[in-house]
């Protein structure tokens, strides 16, 4: 009499029986989130160098990239990078034991969250008072030496918080690169979904993975803001 | 030491200065007085080129600081400012707000530059707040402190912007005082301020400016006792 069991025992069922994909998931949300997190910080700083850039064509390319990402669904996004980036352009080789596909999911995340970073960073340098500019430049520094001694150190205070909720944002959209087949947390969850016909289960557990997950990383982000501040006595 | 030749700057539509001539000289002391919206604080940013000027020449020993050519950082290196609001580097201590610059632009060594800023220090009273933040400051403090910093890269002039005018009355005095010192040491000095006080008792020249001119150019004791134009009556009756 199979179908005896409560839900409980489902889930204890379940993860008993799959507990080796479900891990093997979580690495992949983890590797995809960190991976997506760090270019997205790269592309996004860059972005964001040419979105306060002095010449107006620049600022205006910066501006439509980040327009642009942020007014389409990621999914699209995600949806384009694979299957367009796979026709268009020669094909990622899987590498390092991760799938060629994972690598789209990568590019397709961090390209979406560098928008959202760049807009992050741009707010915090703005956000620091002209004066300081205007001081530093009265006492003969270059612009780039005032921007990385003055502006910088003072706008990433405002930077770090919205910056760490944007990890955590991205954590969270790794999900959505189950869709190109990534085997991700919640791909593998649809998989046990499709092998025990129960739709309930898989993912009751795959939350409490990433609730773990995100969770942490959002303490993580909680504890390096408030080192931040403790640092900053003005 | 700095000549001006109908210098102008126009925001947009807006002419803020229509046509400014005068000269500094070496150890000069000129104070630039005026109503609100009258220039001064413009005409005194476009000396270093914190404003672009639209309009005119700015001579500064001999260079001509309008040209494209210009090197404005190095310009701007003899040509100290203090600001109404201070501007002081919040996240640096006091001791690093002075020695920034000279260590990152005069290659001075960390110690050179430290021994100057606690001499500097020292002579304002201040050389036990050396690490401490601005924060800590009073207004009367950070203002000295930046005047200070400024000191630090050994300017041939120095320009203060309504270096008082931010401060709580009790503290303005101190300000004033280290300016005082400054001007008796000979130090080539532009302020504009609203203090008539001091333009009475420090300035060798007084500038009222009105309406992006410069309306009366006079020794302060002429100026205050029997000002010549009409706008300059008005003015000293109201703030006098």
């Amino acid at each position: 009499m199979p179908e005896q069991k409560n839900t409980w025992e489902w889930i204890a069922d379940i993860y008993s029986q799959y507990h080796m994909i479900l891990f093997e998931g979580m690495k992949m949300t983890i590797l995809l989130g960190i991976f997506s997190i760090v270019f997205g910080v790269l592309i996004g700083t860059l972005v964001a160098l040419l979105r306060i850039s002095r010449y107006g064509i620049v600022r205006f390319v910066a501006a439509a990239y980040i327009d642009f990402l942020r007014s389409t669904p990621s999914i699209v996004q995600i949806s384009l990078v694979w299957f367009g980036g796979t026709q268009l352009f020669p094909t990622i080789p899987a590498m390092f034991g991760l799938p060629s596909v994972f690598f789209y999911g990568v590019i397709a995340l961090s390209l979406n969250s560098s928008a959202y970073v760049a807009e992050i960073m741009r707010a915090g340098i703005q956000s620091v008072d002209k004066g300081q500019m205007e001081a530093a430049r009265s006492l003969g520094m270059p612009h780039r030496m005032a921007m990385r001694h003055i502006i910088m150190p003072q706008a990433v205070k405002t930077i770090i918080p919205a910056l760490g909720n944007e990890f955590v944002v991205v954590m969270k959209e790794t999900a959505v690169v189950s869709t190109i087949g990534v085997g991700e947390l919640m791909y593998n969850a649809g998989i046990i979904r499709s092998i025990t016909f129960r739709g309930l289960e898989p993912y009751l557990i795959i939350m409490i993975y990433y609730f773990v997950i995100v969770f942490t990383l959002s303490k993580l982000v909680g504890l390096l803001e408030r080192r931040m501040r403790s640092s900053d006595r003005s | 030491m700095i000549e001006v030749k109908g210098l102008k700057k126009s925001y947009g539509k807006n002419q803020v200065l229509k046509g400014i001539d005068t000269s500094i000289a070496k150890g000069e002391v000129v104070v630039v007085i005026g109503p609100s919206g009258s220039g001064k604080s413009t005409f005194l940013r476009c000396l270093n080129l914190l404003e672009v000027p639209t309009a005119g020449e700015i001579v500064f020993d001999g260079q001509l600081l309008t040209s494209k050519g210009t090197n404005i950082n190095k310009l701007r290196e003899r040509m100290g400012m203090v600001f109404q609001h201070f501007n002081l580097f919040p996240h640096l201590r006091i001791i690093d707000n002075i020695t920034l610059a000279p260590m990152k632009l005069k290659g001075m060594k960390r110690e050179e530059a430290r021994e100057r800023a606690l001499t500097l220090l020292r002579r304002i009273g201040l050389e036990d707040k050396a690490e401490a933040y601005p924060a800590q400051l009073s207004g009367g403090q950070k203002q000295r402190i930046a005047i200070v910093r400024a000191l630090a890269m050994q300017p041939a002039v120095m320009l203060f912007d309504e270096p008082t005018s931010a401060l709580d009355p009790e503290m303005v005095g101190e300000v004033l005082d280290v300016m005082k010192e400054l001007a008796q040491e000979g130090m080539t000095m532009v302020v504009v301020t609203h203090e008539m006080g001091f333009a009475r008792e420090v300035g060798d020249r007084v500038l009222f400016m009105d309406g992006g001119y410069i309306v009366e150019d006079a020794a302060p004791s002429q100026l205050f006792s029997n000002p010549q134009h009409p706008r300059t009556q008005e003015f000293l009756r109201k703030v006098l």
